[in-house]
């Protein structure tokens, strides 16, 4: 008897959401452990999980008989059975893709509307059709008469009872209708054990408890792939079926490496060769970049990339880029050249990027490397709010079928899945919110038992047990697709005959279903045009400094050398509020002991506080040697060094810059390449296998090679083994020097600013919320206090909707708080206020009747105290705001004749507190310019012993003190240990540090204090860095409710942005 | 004079205690928990919970998470009302003008009843003295309008405001004691007025500008300008037709000509404002003070004034003992106490629309004669396991949903049989056997039995979530005699092994 072979066709992933329930590489592994001859991944309505099937396949097929065979499961809205559609070839693959797209730009976002019409010959010529037989199989007889040829009918044996009955059946119809029968096991998992989480995800999906979903899950665990044996017998009574699925999968000769992508040709002059036409935009531009002469190293540098380009035949690629920022200029949008590209002379050249070639050493290979066969990779960041002029710019250039936005596979993470599996398993809300509270941020890949402590569950109660338990399981799903902030895939062919193309939420987006791992895998170019609010900022900052301050421009432009002492001074002092990149604790406790005095160390500065350097060990030596040279300039420091046999100082090139200690991602993989002798390419593997979690598995050879490499030549275990950690800190969080270097430019104008023209930086910072680590209270303290200046509160008299510069009575400049400050206030209201305003209002009535404001937006402003300029404070604002007539709406310019109402002389108000002011003006613009909230609760606190914050700075290293003061901030940076918190009261901020132990204890009181009680020792740096170390923190957020006679209500942890985090919630009086 | 219990939820549940535990639980934090938008929330709370700083209207898991103790019980609002009820009844006692002040006060008109209490302080303090007594907290004031007496009850417990000095009594309450929305509340905190003096010292000009005239005529009533009179505590029934004798009636005739008549008016009553009723009810009041109560449910909407008749026949005959008149009905009384909007049925030539009428028809009969609960139904539970695909239902419910399993087509064999076995009963098959085969040949009640033919197997494996369970296979099998039986294997090889046990669950017709 001859072994049974069998290709399973039907096989549906978790791409097809909350229906499959095993990822593909799962799938895939399991079919050729299974030793099946082929296997069919088709999605519903989707290619979206195909890459990644593609990628394991790719690593198993030398080893394996198994066939990957590409389709997609046509799901139609007409009442058409299910059609499996795998494409024979290349062509027949751009049609299948074309179809979706069809498919997706007909239906809203995430879904597709399919037609069996749209199954028209022209657009399935080559397709390979497998009709999966509905209920009664006798329907299915006109779908299997209009699709002709290249045909089949599917069958499966599920265990319902009947499925020899309707295997008869289904063999008529088939044989009546000239197809043939092919076997499929319809499969939802790879493994039986996985019915359990495909139920749970069908319920998901549903919208269902367990307990209701009833006959919509399915009624045994049959729908997993089985073994070619299995199947033979299952359908021993028509083995055709079987060997049908092998002359199926013989027919098919598409694989996605035919994939490639095909760039599109830029216009270049006539006469001109796209590499000649790049080669003269770079010497143009390198002529401006060096005014005085092009250096010849840069000339080397630039001639070695030109070449490689053109043997690479990707200088469209660098054409593209360079048009886009071309347009971003032209229209005075500010944008920036980040990541690997800051690694080329050639984009240094077009404009592309600011690092200077000859401070920052270029590393070619990072960016281009001749070995691998991968596309570049240049990341432009534009203003965030004008990023999508420059979209829309990019889908007007090569219209819509050439141009389209990556996708992002938005996964389960821990909060997304608990809450979800927690509906299903009967959890009220409350309950599950509790727990996806507990979880830090967004991301994480676990659920551990002390977080479901932590959130006031019990983790052995069975059902929370059980919950917790699909939560985990469910974490890395895929959940939907959605768009890349800004990957842009251009084709010079239609796009939608690579990949499908559907529409995105935002109006006029498109976004394809690969993401940006899926690309780099079959090697598709894309160009990232991402945002970055800190350039929008800087513009804007620009934009108020010249409107009021009267600088002269050559000023201005001295922003751009990072040259001045007294802004590293600044730095130095840990004065980073607002600052970009360098305002995390983290970073402003790296300030002080870093000292920073030039451009490059603030490069060092940005790179340092990071997993890679953090995990390696190398931060503490850094440091050292800085501190040694600082106080000896002429120390020289040693550099690990190989045996006797070898070159001593190989790694001086490499480390000599950062005084012998390895900081950068370049660094290591230099060391790599030099010390462990991997070749480029092997190098590159290893970050790349670093970056992704999906490759974890190759991680261990690599680690071997590596430190085997190190050591067999000589170089201490203990080294090698800290720069591999080094190495997998890069991985999450890779951040090269070039990057580093593109950003420090950024950080050393921001400071810039800051230090020169405190007023205007805190207003743009303010106008481009949201963005950075603080919330707006904090910039406007910081401005304040740091930068003297003068605050004015929002007010309707003399607000814009954003914030502005004016000068007061003495000329000085002031902050003037726009009414975008104010919660709630809209902006079309704002424009009113503004339009209106003309050379002021005469009164609040004349404001009333001038505006039309609702009622609604005129207690919103009487609520934020914004009509004292109408001589109302906060009580007879409302006051007279409630005397209003309620909206209606009123009939065209019925508004002008409506009757005012007359005067009205009335007794005073009761006055309001200071302390309630205080507290509103929280609640309603989330800041105080009258008074800072712990100072009424001080004498309070002076009774319990408490010291403020300001005063944990004059008690020596080691004491021990209790403050209290209300959470600014909380960071958990990367991978560190240590939790930072910012308590701040009426005299400054206190640093407070929380080990994770510490913080186990008391997670709660963390994550849900508003004003925190914290017990600690104080620690005292040498220079001059202070902290307080928690032991006991304890939640006195009621003490705020003291304020008001109102009761506020009491803190429910919530974990949004830092910078969101109200020190208040809002007030409930309107909305 | 107003009455107020505020722990009315808590004191309901901690009363059912007998009394040594009593005093434990009083120290012990309860709160009930109502479902508001998904979420549970502090509906009432005890004293102790008070105590340990809950307050109405917490996020239950907040205050869970303050108090590792706390007992929780769902909020249970219907019985609460009955309760209130309960307590309205009682005070009938003081006077008979008792109005309910829902969810937690009661309002008693006590005008010319006072000195039988000894005065106005006296009875107040016997009302509160007395429902005390009974297990709950009680507050209460006397006052010369309602609303009054209800914020002082609140906010003043045993205020007896002399005639005339509501306003000065009022003053220094809170402006929560005002008692209007949220908004309005909310606007005069904002203000800084925080008690009824300091509004009610502002001009009504100034007021009836912000809040409306309705909040100034509110405040005046209040302070005891104007007064409204007490609402009835039950809402009389819309449609109720009655008939008073002269002369007490005994016959049965007469009797049966009266229900005829009043039948017949209360099916006009109802066509006249297109209703049909749900829910009929007979009093039958005796000349000497009893009442005879009778109801009647039915599961088709009814108008029809012959259908009422047999159905009060049905029950009526169904009575232990006959209808008693003693000596004589003086008044009897058809009440439609639950009517609800008529649909129109188009009358139908298909039989078996009609025949559906019938079995209605025929159900409300039998429900009426043995009880609702005794006529019951089956119907379709959305579930994969056989025995768990039925439940029953009284009759006459009509909210139900659930479809039963179909055939795929009509001509198509049935998949399962009609009636199951009360229980699986296990059979004895031969131990081994091919994989996934059906048995040849299996004992059952002492008799042996030779398939002939089999069809399977359906494959159900068990609800993972609810309990552990085998996978079955299930099979139809023909034997030799031509009896057809549903068997299963319980448990996969791969789950229970080869010596799998198997079970006879249902008998094909």
């Amino acid at each position: 008897m001859t072994v049974p072979a069998y290709a399973e066709l039907a096989v549906t992933t978790n791409f097809s959401f909350l229906r499959g329930a095993s990822h593909p590489k799962d799938l895939v592994e399991r079919a050729a452990e299974l030793g099946l001859d082929g296997i069919g991944i088709a999605d519903r309505n989707s290619l979206a999980g195909v890459v990644r099937a593609h990628e394991t396949w790719k690593k198993l097929e030398p080893d394996t008989p198994l066939k990957l065979l590409i389709g997609a499961r046509l799901v139609f809205r007409d009442g058409t059975p299910d059609i499996l559609a795998y494409p024979k070839d290349r062509k027949a693959y751009a049609r299948l893709c074309r179809l979706l797209t069809i498919g997706k730009l007909r239906a809203p976002k995430g879904e597709c509307f399919l037609d069996l019409a749209d199954l028209e010959e022209k657009n399935r010529r080559g397709l390979l059709l497998i009709v999966i037989p509905p209920a009664n199989p006798e329907e299915a007889k006109p779908v299997l008469a209009f699709l002709g040829r290249d045909t089949w009918l599917a069958a499966s044996m599920l265990y319902t009872g009947e499925d020899r009955r309707r295997l008869r059946t289904l063999k008529q119809v088939a044989r009546t209708a000239c197809v043939p029968l092919i076997a499929v096991n319809d499969v939802l998992y790879h493994n039986p054990g996985e019915r359990d989480l495909q139920d749970v995800v069908t319920c998901i999906r549903e919208h269902m408890g367990l307990h209701e979903a009833g006959r919509l899950l399915e009624a045994n665990a049959e729908r997993h792939l089985k073994t070619p044996e299995e199947m033979a017998r299952l359908f021993r009574q028509s083995p055709e079926a079987i060997e049908e699925t092998l002359r199926f999968a013989g027919v098919i000769r598409f694989s996605l490496s035919e994939l490639g992508q095909r760039y599109p040709r830029e216009p270049v002059p006539r006469g001109k060769t796209p590499d000649g036409h790049l080669r003269d935009l770079t010497e143009e531009g390198l002529k401006r970049r060096y005014p005085k002469g092009v250096p010849d190293k840069v000339l080397e540098l630039a001639e070695k990339e030109l070449r490689f380009i053109a043997e690479k035949r990707i200088a469209h690629y660098f054409l593209t880029v360079h048009d886009i920022v071309q347009f971003a200029r032209n229209k005075n949008i500010l944008c920036q050249g980040r990541g690997s590209a800051a690694n080329s002379v050639v984009c240094y050249a077009l404009h592309v990027t600011s690092v200077d070639p000859m401070e920052i050493d270029v590393l070619f290979e990072r960016f281009l490397n001749t070995e691998r066969s991968e596309p570049p990779d240049i990341d432009v960041d534009f203003e965030h709010e004008r990023r999508e002029e420059v979209i829309q710019y990019v889908y007007r250039r090569y219209g819509k079928r050439r141009a389209a936005l990556t996708a992002t596979v938005i996964c389960y993470r821990p909060r997304s899945a608990i809450r979800e599996v927690g509906k299903v398993f009967g959890l009220s809300e409350d309950v599950t919110g509790k727990l996806a509270d507990t979880v830090w941020g967004h991301h994480g890949d676990d659920i551990s038992d002390a977080q479901v402590r932590q959130g006031e569950q019990d983790p052995h109660n069975a059902i929370v047990k059980r919950a917790v338990g699909f939560a985990k399981r469910l974490l890395g799903f895929p959940r939907h697709l959605s768009q890349h902030v800004g990957g842009f895939v251009l084709t010079r062919d239609k796009l939608d005959w690579t990949v499908p193309i559907g529409p995105a939420a935002m109006e006029d987006r498109f976004f394809i279903e690969w993401d940006k791992d899926d690309l780099d895998t079959l090697k598709i170019m894309k160009v990232d045009v991402l945002a970055l609010g800190m350039l929008t900022c800087i513009r804007k900052a620009f934009a108020l400094i010249r409107a009021h301050e009267n600088v002269a421009e050559e000023k201005l432009t001295l922003a751009m050398e990072p040259t001045d002492p007294t802004v590293y001074e600044m730095l130095c002092k840990a004065d980073a509020v607002g600052v970009f990149q360098v305002e995390s604790r983290a970073q402003m406790n790296m300030l002080p002991r870093l000292q920073p005095r030039k451009l490059y160390d603030l490069v060092v500065e940005v790179a340092i506080v990071r997993p890679g350097p953090i995990q390696g060990g190398m931060v503490h030596p850094y440091l050292k040697r800085r501190k040694q040279k600082r106080e000896n300039p002429d120390t020289v420091f040693g550099i690990p060094k190989p045996d006797k046999r070898f070159d001593q100082n190989e790694l001086m090139p490499v480390l000599e810059k950062t005084l012998g200690i390895p900081l950068f991602q370049e660094q290591a993989m230099k060391m790599a390449i030099v010390a462990a002798q991997f070749t480029p390419d092997e190098a590159n593997g290893l970050r790349r296998a670093m970056a992704t979690f999906r490759h974890m598995g190759t991680i261990g050879s690599f680690e071997q090679k590596f430190i085997g490499g190190m050591t067999r030549r000589g170089y201490e275990l203990g080294f090698a083994e800290a720069c591999f950690e080094q190495i997998k800190g890069f991985g999450s969080y890779g951040f090269p020097e070039s990057h580093a270097a593109s950003f420090a430019l950024l950080v050393y104008v921001s400071a810039w600013i800051k230090k020169y023209h405190p007023a205007a930086f805190a207003a743009a910072l303010l106008n481009s919320q949201p963005m950075g680590f603080y919330a707006p209270a904090e910039i406007v303290r910081c401005a304040r206090d740091n930068g003297k200046v003068n605050v004015l509160p929002p007010d309707a008299a003399y607000s814009d909707w954003d914030c502005t510069i004016e000068r007061d009575e003495k000329g000085r400049l002031c902050l003037r708080l726009g009414l975008r400050q104010i919660d709630s206030f809209s902006e079309a209201e704002a424009q009113t206020v503004m339009h209106e305003r003309g050379f002021g209002y005469r009164d609040f009535a004349d404001f009333v009747r001038r505006t039309g404001l609702s009622k609604r937006a005129l207690v919103i402003l009487a609520e934020a105290d914004a009509l004292r300029g109408f001589g109302l404070d906060r009580r007879e604002g409302l006051w007279a705001v409630r005397r209003l007539p309620d909206d209606k709406p009123l009939p065209l310019f019925a508004r002008l004749s409506a009757p005012e109402q007359g005067l009205e002389q009335i007794a005073p108000l009761p006055q309001m507190p200071l302390s309630e002011h205080v507290l509103t003006d929280y609640q309603t613009i989330r800041l105080s310019l009258k008074a800072y909230p712990t100072q009424f609760l001080r004498s309070r606190f002076d009774e319990e012993g408490f010291v403020s914050c300001q005063s944990v700075g004059a008690f020596a290293d080691g004491d021990f003190v209790r403050c209290a003061g209300i959470v600014l901030v909380r960071q958990r940076p990367g991978e560190g240990t240590a939790i930072f918190i910012t308590l701040s009261d009426e005299t400054g901020i206190c640093n407070v540090v929380v080990w994770e132990r510490t913080f186990a204890r008391f997670r709660k009181e963390v994550m849900g204090a508003r004003l925190l009680l914290v017990e600690g020792k104080v620690q005292k740096s040498p220079e001059g860095v202070i902290h307080l170390m928690a032991e006991r923190m304890t939640d006195r957020s009621a003490d705020l409710r003291l304020l008001s006679g109102d009761a506020l209500p009491p803190v429910a942890p919530t974990h949004r942005h830092p910078r969101n985090v109200r020190v208040l919630p809002p007030s409930r009086d309107f909305h | 004079m107003a009455l107020w219990l505020p722990r009315l939820s808590t004191d309901r549940l901690t009363r059912l205690i007998v009394s040594p535990d009593r005093a434990a639980l009083a120290k012990t934090p309860l709160v009930v928990a109502g479902r508001a938008n998904n979420a549970l929330y502090v509906y009432a709370l005890n004293k102790a919970a008070v105590r340990a700083g809950i307050y109405h209207g917490q996020p239950l898991a907040n205050a869970r998470a303050m108090i590792q103790t706390l007992k929780i019980v769902p909020a249970d609002e219907k019985r609460d009302a009955e309760l209130l009820e309960g307590i309205a009844d009682w005070c009938d006692r003081f006077t008979p003008l008792v109005a309910l002040d829902s969810p937690q006060g009661l309002l008693l008109d006590i005008t010319g009843v006072t000195h039988l209490f000894g005065g106005e302080e006296a009875m107040l303090s016997l009302a509160r003295a007395k429902i005390a007594a009974q297990g709950f907290a009680v507050q209460g004031a006397i006052a010369d309008t309602c609303l009054a007496a209800r914020a002082l009850a609140r906010h003043a417990n045993g205020t007896v405001a002399p005639p005339d000095e509501n306003a000065r009594m009022l003053a220094p309450l809170p402006v929560a004691a005002l008692d209007c929305n949220e908004d309005i509340m909310r606007a005069l905190r904002r203000a800084g007025l925080k008690t009824i003096a300091q509004v009610a010292e502002r001009g009504r000009a100034e007021l009836a500008s912000r809040f409306g005239g309705g909040f100034v005529t509110r405040l005046d009533v209040m302070l005891g300008r104007h007064e409204k009179p007490l609402a009835p505590r039950r809402p009389l029934p819309d449609f109720r037709a009655e008939q008073r004798f002269a002369e007490p009636v005994i016959t049965k005739d007469v009797i049966a000509a009266s229900l005829h008549t009043l039948a017949t008016s209360l099916s006009g009553m109802l066509e006249r404002e297109d209703q049909v009723l749900r829910h009929l009810e007979a009093f039958f009041f005796r000349a000497n003070g009893k009442v005879e109560r009778i109801a009647i449910r039915t599961g088709a909407p009814l108008r029809d004034p012959a259908v009422m008749l047999r159905l009060l026949d049905e029950r009526l005959d169904a009575l232990a003992g006959p209808l008693d008149p003693g000596f004589g009905f003086d008044v009897i009384r058809l009440e439609a106490s639950l009517t609800e909007k008529n649909e129109i049925v188009t009358a139908s030539f298909d039989d078996n629309e009609n025949s559906r009428w019938q079995i209605a028809f025929l159900v409300d009969r039998l429900a009426a004669r043995f009880g609702e609960h005794r006529v019951q139904r089956f119907v379709a539970q959305d579930t994969h396991i056989p025995e768990a695909q039925s439940a029953t239902i009284p009759a006459q419910e009509r909210d139900f949903t659930g479809t039963w399993m179909r055939r795929r087509k009509d001509d198509d064999p049935p998949l399962r049989p009609l009636r199951l076995l009360e229980r699986p009963e296990e059979i004895s098959a031969p131990l081994f056997m091919a994989q996934e085969g059906a048995p040849r040949r299996f004992r059952w009640r002492k008799a042996d039995f030779h398939v002939v033919r089999a069809e399977g197997p359906e494959r159900i494996a068990m609800e993972w979530w609810k309990k552990d369970g085998l996978t079955r296979d299930y099979f139809r099998i023909e034997t030799d005699q031509g009896l057809r039986f549903w068997l299963y294997r319980d448990g996969l090889h791969r789950e229970a092994g080869l010596h799998s046990r198997w079970y006879l669950q249902g008998i094909f017709a």
